[in-house]
């Protein structure tokens, strides 16, 4: 078992790439998903932020997307392991429509943050509630830090790519 | 503790900047980066099987919540 204080950082990483990854696979940059998420865009970038970075933040804040996925998966699989992981699953595919959002970005980041998270916990011995905390770390970075240099980022990295 | 004490602190740091943040459409990355803290410590500090769908519905919830304020700041602008 790694002890916890080194599990974090490197389960932080693996998260961000986890689910940035997977945002970007479902083009969460590209345009606002819901209303709310355009206002959110506008509001950014009104203060010096840009367009497809906020773009992408507003639609993590109005709906469940893979980031979201990450955390409840891990936090299913910290409780119950792979029952909970499939529980939360299904429970992050339903919050997802509740919220009007058409995509599967949510429920496809709970699907493969349950499996890495079993692979890593299973032969690498990282403890799973590391996952939990890596995950918050991580979208502590990309929410709570400054909205106008992440979405810089965000949208930099989202133009290169596309 | 420190896995519970990391999710506390990040929690209470999002809720300041979230009250400090005078644009009501700022704040709600910052209590969404929240929503996650809180979520996680229900989960550390009541490993339980009924505690999965407790945070899942708090997470789902407070999401709702941020959309709806969005999508009514979006309604007003608009019109």
């Amino acid at each position: 078992m790694i002890d916890i204080l080194l599990a974090i950082p490197i389960a932080a990483v693996i998260c961000l790439l986890l689910f940035g990854s997977i945002d970007f696979f479902w083009k969460l940059p590209k345009t606002g998903g819901v209303s709310g998420a355009n206002a959110i865009e506008k509001a950014i970038e009104n203060t010096g932020g840009d367009k497809n970075g906020g773009w992408m933040i507003g639609n993590i804040v109005t709906s469940p997307d893979a980031s979201a996925g990450t955390l409840l998966a891990a936090c299913g699989f910290y409780i119950w392991g792979i029952p909970g992981a499939i529980i939360s699953i299904v429970l992050v595919f339903a919050g997802a429509r509740i919220c009007a959002d058409k995509g599967y970005a949510g429920t496809s980041g709970a699907f493969a943050a349950a499996i890495v998270i079993w692979l890593l916990t299973t032969f690498a011995g990282f403890p799973p509630e590391s996952f939990i905390v890596a995950c918050i770390i991580a979208i502590l970075f990309v929410q709570g830090i400054s909205t106008k240099y992440a979405s810089r980022i965000i949208g930099k990295i989202w133009r290169k790519l596309s | 503790m420190i896995v519970e004490g990391i999710c506390v602190v990040i929690a209470i740091y999002c809720a300041l900047r979230a009250v400090f943040e005078r644009n009501t459409l700022k704040k709600l990355p910052f209590l969404n980066a929240m929503n996650f803290a809180v979520t996680g410590a229900i989960v550390l500090l009541m490993p339980h099987p009924i505690t999965i769908g407790v945070a899942i519905a708090y997470f789902v919830g407070s999401t709702l919540e941020s959309n709806a304020i969005a999508s009514t700041i979006a309604s007003w602008e608009e019109q």
